[in-house]
């Protein structure tokens, strides 16, 4: 369909005002937070449910592809239009719905940024616990496209966690609900299929929310280290002492140089790593975990270990992992971050691998990740106008995936798949695994209209 | 030869020639609902699971699958009954990473053989779902079944990482594995999760485990009327306290409770279950002790470590016990919001009161699920249209509160007038397309779940 025409037939369901088609548009909308780029036909901002439903009605009767977009933070290309076709951008439908104390949930629409609804949350006493890094800006679609995860996911599990049920429009525009606000529904756990399908099985229009009363309190600590493996081997002790803290993240050298030039979170610039640790729950017992996790860093060479005294110092310290992905980009103008996941166990083994994946192709790695998880996010930086650099970073976190997919781990673990890691797929998933995948994609959109071209790679003739 | 012979001994090739029951006098005990499988298979390995599958498939053969048999009364009629496939002989531990925090089962192994595996090693899968003694983990996880304990460690989808299993068409899928995180290709393990065996054979599980607790404690608090019991368990709700199960029964629920009760029972018990660090559990201990007593608990009794597994065990096998004296027992299960468990359950006693039905009820609080089990006594065709009447009234009245109300485990006279899963919703569809595509031959569990599937 020509464009022109696509565009007047969306204005007929949103309006003119909320139907962008200009070059700087097509281009703005065009990329995500990952390495790749696309184009779609038209950006069209819809204000309710019913206006999604139309438009998908459209595009399925019309053959086009939809692509869903809150603000385009993830990092595997989940947002970009490969094949063309129209961006549905939720920034319209920013709504927080309902805070539900009572029942410990709350139902937002896909538009609603993670951050401003936990700050409403807060002033009721209550938390959501998944805690993306972008969560200043990422919103609860993408959310939910992505099964986002965070520090805190350690202890309270990533995002399919968290969303209980869902209004969702399905590819021929009928809405339904799935899950709900009650526990247990009846039937397939459509809910837990729906996130993480990265916008390709259905759009979310509404999110149920899991909240819970905000822990009575908190212990943020900082352990420095000397050596990487010393602060990797502390990982896998405190994890094999039996202890789960809330977060347990390793942040390196090179990032903690970031860090320190943008975000000024306070850690030693001569230390090879830190481990960001927090215990969260109730107040009885805290200090004699804290010390039992001491105990376990210096027995593993830590060189200090500094507590957090008050909340602007737990803050200082988050800010400075929070800030980590964007400090980076202060030492070369792009990178490529790598989501390999290991079991927790193998985690020394592997962070030595990747790092001498680096040294083999020349290209600085930095390190900043959900340790406690085994969730790897090796950096690798480069300039994208140096060619010969961009093959080798394509080249060299190809087999940062390929050894974590060896170690017992897999290719992604909260960033998704999108169109960056489709080849990879095949390091965890043999022909059939994927054709039962494929199995569930033809049953919520045979013609294949919701974004085209990501996560599972086209079945070979 | 007849079909039958045909299949039989196609059947004997793949398993082999013991693992085969088809004597039609042994048959009868397979039976589900009444419908008698034409054979009963226990394969070895994977493999053999698969070749059964691949088989049954292209020969339209409907395969049932069974673990120990505790789900059996789960479900609707079968519309087809003519393997029952047995997974008691894949009953392997296949990886035990306990500084990983994670365990690998074939699923045939019961979740109490687990247990004891690893308690020995300072560890536990935390599920506590009915039938402690019995339960496979393939039949825990196929139908979803979770325990007092979920308010803490949660369900299923919160605790399985991996899992492998026959797809209709005899592939061996694996979606998943054993890291904590993963987000590589469809969450395929939040399908199977509860799918009650019609997407396809669960065969192994990966779990995540946790460290047992330092301590254990169980509170059992008694309340004169409705109104004070659940003022202080919705105090407890809305607190940063953390128990790890909350419960409330109702007098018939805690007079059958084999466990020894408070002396002064009152008309509700709330029952709580306490595991963490030791000065957490202890503190939670005094706090909800005294909080009790300001929404008017009549005692407050303590249930120390060593009795406290004991009483959780007699709450989850509450329907087994019951079932004991009451064969025709009626299981209900409702999921209701949190904060309408109140309205709800006196809504319940109202309807069974006036339809002079006598039913025990056990609210898991924290989670909005009630248990309604009615104790039908003596002859059970007089009383069908009475317990049809009230499976009515309960439903239309769970449906008022965003809830959905299943019947969890009844004789088949009444399956055969009640939706045994509740209300249909607005993604059943779905559903049906999804089942349609994975199942296209209709070969897994036809009739027994949601829709008709």
């Amino acid at each position: 369909m020509e464009r022109g025409n696509m565009v007047e037939e969306l204005a007929q369901i949103v309006g003119m005002e909320n139907v962008l088609a200009s070059e700087m548009d097509l281009m703005l909308y065009g990329y995500d937070a990952s390495l790749y780029k696309g184009r779609p036909d038209c950006i069209v901002l819809p204000g309710s449910t019913e206006d999604v439903s139309k438009i998908v009605k459209f595009a399925h009767r019309e053959g086009i592809p939809i692509i869903a977009r809150g603000s385009g933070t993830n990092l595997s290309g989940g947002t970009i239009p490969a094949r063309g076709g129209i961006v549905i951008h939720f920034s319209k439908m920013n709504k927080i719905l309902e805070i539900d104390t009572e029942n410990q949930r709350a139902v937002v629409e896909p538009g609603v940024f993670t951050l401003v609804f936990k700050n409403e949350l807060a002033r009721y006493g209550y938390v959501y616990q998944p805690d993306p890094a972008s969560e200043k800006v990422s919103t609860f679609g993408g959310n939910f496209g992505e099964n986002s995860g965070g520090p805190h996911c350690l202890k309270y599990g990533v995002t399919t966690n968290h969303i209980l049920g869902a209004e969702v429009v399905l590819d021929d525009g009928e809405v339904i609900w799935v899950g709900g606000k009650a526990a247990d529904n009846p039937g397939y756990d459509l809910t837990g299929v729906l996130v993480g399908s990265e916008g390709t099985l259905g759009i979310a229009t509404k999110l149920i929310l899991r909240i819970m009363p905000k822990p009575e309190a908190v212990k943020t600590m900082l352990a420095v280290y000397n050596t990487l493996e010393d602060a990797s081997n502390t990982v896998s002790a405190i994890i094999a002492d039996g202890i789960i803290p809330a977060t347990l993240e390793m942040i390196d050298k090179l990032t903690i140089k970031a860090v320190e030039e943008s975000v000024h979170a306070g850690y030693p610039l001569d230390a090879e790593a830190v481990l960001l640790i927090e215990l969260d729950g109730l107040t009885d017992g805290m200090a004699r975990l804290a010390d039992r996790i001491m105990e376990i860093c210096t027995k593993n060479n830590v060189r200090e270990v500094r507590a957090a005294k008050t909340e602007a110092e737990r803050a200082q310290l988050w800010a400075g992992r929070k800030g980590a992905f964007g400090a980076i980009a202060r030492l070369r103008p792009n990178y490529l971050v790598c989501d390999g996941t290991v079991p927790r166990t193998k985690l020394p083994e592997v962070l030595n691998k990747v790092m001498e994946v680096g040294k083999k192709y020349d290209l600085p790695i930095a390190n900043v990740f959900h340790a406690g998880d085994g969730n790897l996010h090796p950096l690798i930086l480069f300039d994208e106008r140096n060619e010969e650099e961009l093959k080798k970073v394509h080249a060299a976190g190809t087999e940062i995936l390929k050894l974590c997919a060896d170690a017992g781990g897999t290719i992604s673990g909260e960033h998704g798949i999108g169109a960056e890691k489709m080849q990879e797929m095949f390091f965890v998933f043999t022909p059939r695994d994927m054709d039962a995948m494929r199995r569930v994609k033809k049953a919520f959109d045979p013609a294949g209209i919701y974004n085209p071209g990501k996560v599972i790679p086209e079945a070979e003739a | 030869m007849s079909n039958t012979e045909n299949m039989i001994s196609r059947l004997k090739e793949i398993v082999g020639k013991g693992h085969i029951v088809h004597d039609s006098a042994k048959l009868k005990a397979f039976a589900v609902d009444g419908k008698v499988p034409k054979a009963v298979v226990y394969p070895g390995s994977i493999d053999e699971v698969s070749q059964v599958v691949a088989y049954a498939n292209a020969q339209r053969l409907a395969i049932i699958t069974r673990g120990n048999g505790t789900k059996m009364r789960m479900g609707g009629i079968p519309k087809k009954a003519d393997i029952v496939l047995c997974t008691r002989r894949l009953n392997r531990i296949t990886d035990r990473d306990c500084e990983n925090l994670t365990l690998s089962v074939e699923s045939g192994i019961t979740l109490n053989e687990v247990q004891r595996d690893l308690g020995g090693r300072g560890y536990f899968l935390p599920l506590d779902p009915p039938f402690t003694d019995k339960a496979t983990l393939g039949g825990i996880v196929a139908a979803n079944s979770s325990g007092p304990m979920r308010l803490l460690y949660g369900t299923a989808r919160d605790l399985i990482t991996g899992i492998k299993a026959v797809f209709p068409n005899g592939d061996i899928v694996v979606s998943g594995g054993k890291t904590a995180k993963n987000v590589s290709g469809y969450d395929m393990v939040k399908l199977l999760i509860g799918s009650l065996g019609t997407l396809g054979i669960i065969c192994e599980i990966t779990f995540t485990l946790l460290p047992l607790p330092e301590k254990k404690w169980t509170l059992l608090i008694p309340f004169p009327s409705m109104d004070e019991a659940y003022g202080f368990v919705y105090d407890l709700i809305g607190s940063q306290l953390l128990p790890a199960s909350l419960n409330l029964v109702n007098a018939a629920a805690a007079n059958k409770i084999k466990h020894p009760m408070p002396s002064q029972k009152g008309n509700y018990l709330v029952a709580i279950g306490l595991e963490g660090i030791a000065e957490a559990v202890d503190r939670q201990v005094s706090d909800m002790g005294e909080r009790g007593r300001n929404h008017g608990a009549l005692d407050v009794v303590n249930v120390s470590s060593e009795q406290h597994e004991d009483f959780w065990t007699a709450i989850r096998d509450f329907a087994q016990e019951l079932a004991k004296d009451s064969p025709n027992l009626v299981s209900l299960k409702s999921n209701v919001l949190i904060s309408k468990n109140k309205e709800l359950l006196r809504s319940y006693e109202n309807i069974a009161d006036k339809l002079g039905v006598e039913c025990a009820f056990v609210n898991q609080c924290g989670n909005g699920i009630i248990y309604s089990h009615l104790l039908v006594k003596g002859d059970l065709d007089s009383k069908v249209d009475s317990l049809v009447e009230l499976i009515g009234q309960f439903t239309s009245e769970t449906s008022h509160y965003e809830g959905n109300l299943g019947v969890e485990s009844s004789p088949p006279s009444i399956k055969e007038r009640v939706n045994v899963w509740g209300i249909s919703r607005s993604d059943s569809g779905i559903m049906q397309r999804i089942k349609g595509q994975v199942d296209p031959a209709g070969i897994l569990n036809p009739g027994r779940f949601i829709g008709g599937m």
